[in-house]
């Protein structure tokens, strides 16, 4: 078995269907149909569509959790003894047992919910950030940046279940939350480890990180008001590790990406008139 | 009211405790085995989670991902007890017991493609497991219950997983043998690696079921010690 399998190469049976990450960002109707102003666009159990919203996500968050295992599995036989630290790779086949249980966790709350495996397709973003040759990248790319958002996901789901009277959703998402926050805490503790006496390389695995928060802050999926479906859970955030700088910074980034994601539909009406 | 006298003597060990001593194994013989147990498990749980990526069918990629972290902890467990056993360069005894285990591995782990699931499953179940299950029942068994009991507990944990995830594997395994074709490419592949792991002597080099004297013939403790340990490795389970 090689090294770093690229993104081509996950094997997947036939429900799945790929749709690559630049598709749907460069998809003009999501701005449009953001922009017909039907008031919040939070993900609120009163809100249009809201189930079919609900669906769509726990789908996103199943198919994120498998690539979260299958990153965290490569990263334990990517590296060698010598390139990664013992406990480094305990942690990542750890992680490999929480992500397998937050599929099966994720198959069993789709079904709960009227969805199925390929009911939507799936953006491989995840594991394109787990296959950097630089461990470290791994690390701020998925621990801090994903599994971040995976945070802001699942403490929007929950509040989804608590807010549509659904326990059994509410609950599931609580115990995965709790792992995320774990999971991110493992990010934060390692790149401190690993760059204790490198800040140059710690600077370069934070901008890695950084990129990866504006691509998956994704016009306006995530942020912190009326806009944003997905909110910053700032309370679970710190604790896992983020500094209230590093959260205020990311709700810089996220802002920057929906005006940036505004400026490219209005380019395109342009040019399109 | 008779009361039972505080001060009478009593035997250290009651009627029905018969641990003895000495083991089969000095200090330094079992912190080579525990670094050869802590290499393969280390092995193993990169294949597994390697693994993870390759294999389309879903419930194989679920229990990979979970079995991959049982063997991390295993490893876990066994760079604990080095340091316990005189070895604080945990590193060091870290090791293959020789070059044919090293091969035996890399065939182990060789298979990627995505229709390579029963090639990839029967190395870990049809020959690794059972082996790892044999080398740990056997150390289990041969070693002082009293000098060597910190190492006998970490085996009954690790052995519990191995014979559930084994079985748990094997019971995939059977699900994806469909044909005669299916049948006959399990079969190959076992023989293969079979033959690469008998080369190795097993998971902790000749001797590892008690041929210590490197003799063909097991003498009569080893083979009654591994005798002994197939009938315990049915209770563990």
């Amino acid at each position: 078995m090689k090294k770093i399998l690229p993104v081509e190469e996950l094997a997947r049976d036939s429900r799945f269907v790929r749709r690559p990450i630049e598709d749907a960002i460069s998809d003009p109707r999501q701005a449009r149909l953001a922009e017909r102003n039907t008031g919040s666009a939070r993900l609120e159990p009163d809100r249009p569509a809201a189930g079919d919203r609900a669906r769509q996500l726990m789908h996103g968050i199943f198919v994120g959790e498998l690539q979260a295992l299958e990153g965290a599995g490569r990263t334990t036989f990517d590296f060698t003894d010598e390139e990664i630290p013992f406990q480094l790779k305990l942690d990542m086949a750890r992680q490999c047992w929480d992500e397998s249980r937050h599929c099966e966790i994720s198959v069993k709350l789709s079904e709960h919910m009227g969805s199925e495996i390929g009911e939507f397709a799936e953006a491989t973003f995840l594991y394109e950030a787990a296959c950097a040759p630089d461990a470290l990248l791994r690390l701020t790319g998925v621990n801090r940046a994903l599994e971040g958002l995976a945070i802001d996901v699942f403490n929007t789901m929950k509040e989804f279940g608590e807010g549509s009277g659904d326990p059994v959703l509410s609950a599931c998402e609580d115990w995965m939350l709790a792992d995320e926050v774990t999971h991110v805490k493992m990010g934060s503790d390692w790149l401190r480890r690993l760059t204790e006496d490198d800040p140059e390389r710690r600077e370069l695995a934070l901008e890695f990180q950084r990129t990866v928060d504006k691509l998956f802050s994704l016009g306006g999926f995530r942020g912190e008001t009326d806009e944003n479906p997905i909110q910053l859970a700032r309370r679970f955030r710190e604790l896992a590790g983020f500094s209230t700088e590093e959260i205020d910074e990311l709700a810089d980034v996220t802002v920057e990406a929906q005006e940036e994601a505004r400026a490219a539909v209005a380019q395109s009406d342009g040019s399109s008139a | 009211m008779t009361v039972a006298d505080p001060g009478a003597p009593r035997a250290a060990f009651a009627p029905w405790d018969r641990r003895e001593l000495p083991g089969m194994f000095g200090v330094v013989e079992t912190a080579r085995r525990v670094g050869n147990y802590k290499w393969i498990e280390m092995r193993l749980f990169e294949a597994l989670g390697g693994w993870v990526a390759t294999v389309p069918e879903l419930d194989v990629k679920l229990v990979l991902g979970r079995q991959c972290y049982h063997h991390a902890w295993h490893a876990e467990l066994w760079n604990k007890r080095l340091p316990e056993l005189r070895e604080m360069k945990t590193e060091r005894l870290t090791q293959p017991p020789n070059d044919a285990m090293v091969t035996f591995v890399d065939a182990l782990r060789d298979p990627e493609a995505p229709e390579l699931t029963i090639e990839k499953l029967v190395g870990v179940y049809r020959v690794l497991l059972p082996r790892k299950i044999a080398a740990y029942t056997f150390h289990m068994n041969a070693t002082s219950r009293i000098t060597d009991a910190p190492t006998i507990r970490s085996l009954k944990f690790a052995l519990q997983d191995e014979l559930e995830d084994w079985r748990e594997g094997e019971m995939l395994l059977q699900t994806l043998i469909q044909t005669p074709d299916d049948v006959a490419r399990a079969a190959r592949r076992q023989q293969e690696l079979e033959e690469l792991i008998r080369g190795a002597g097993g998971i902790t080099g000749p001797g590892t079921l008690g041929e210590i004297d490197g003799s063909t013939e097991p003498s009569a403790d080893a083979a009654a010690a591994a005798q002994e340990g197939v009938q315990e490795g049915v209770k563990v389970g």
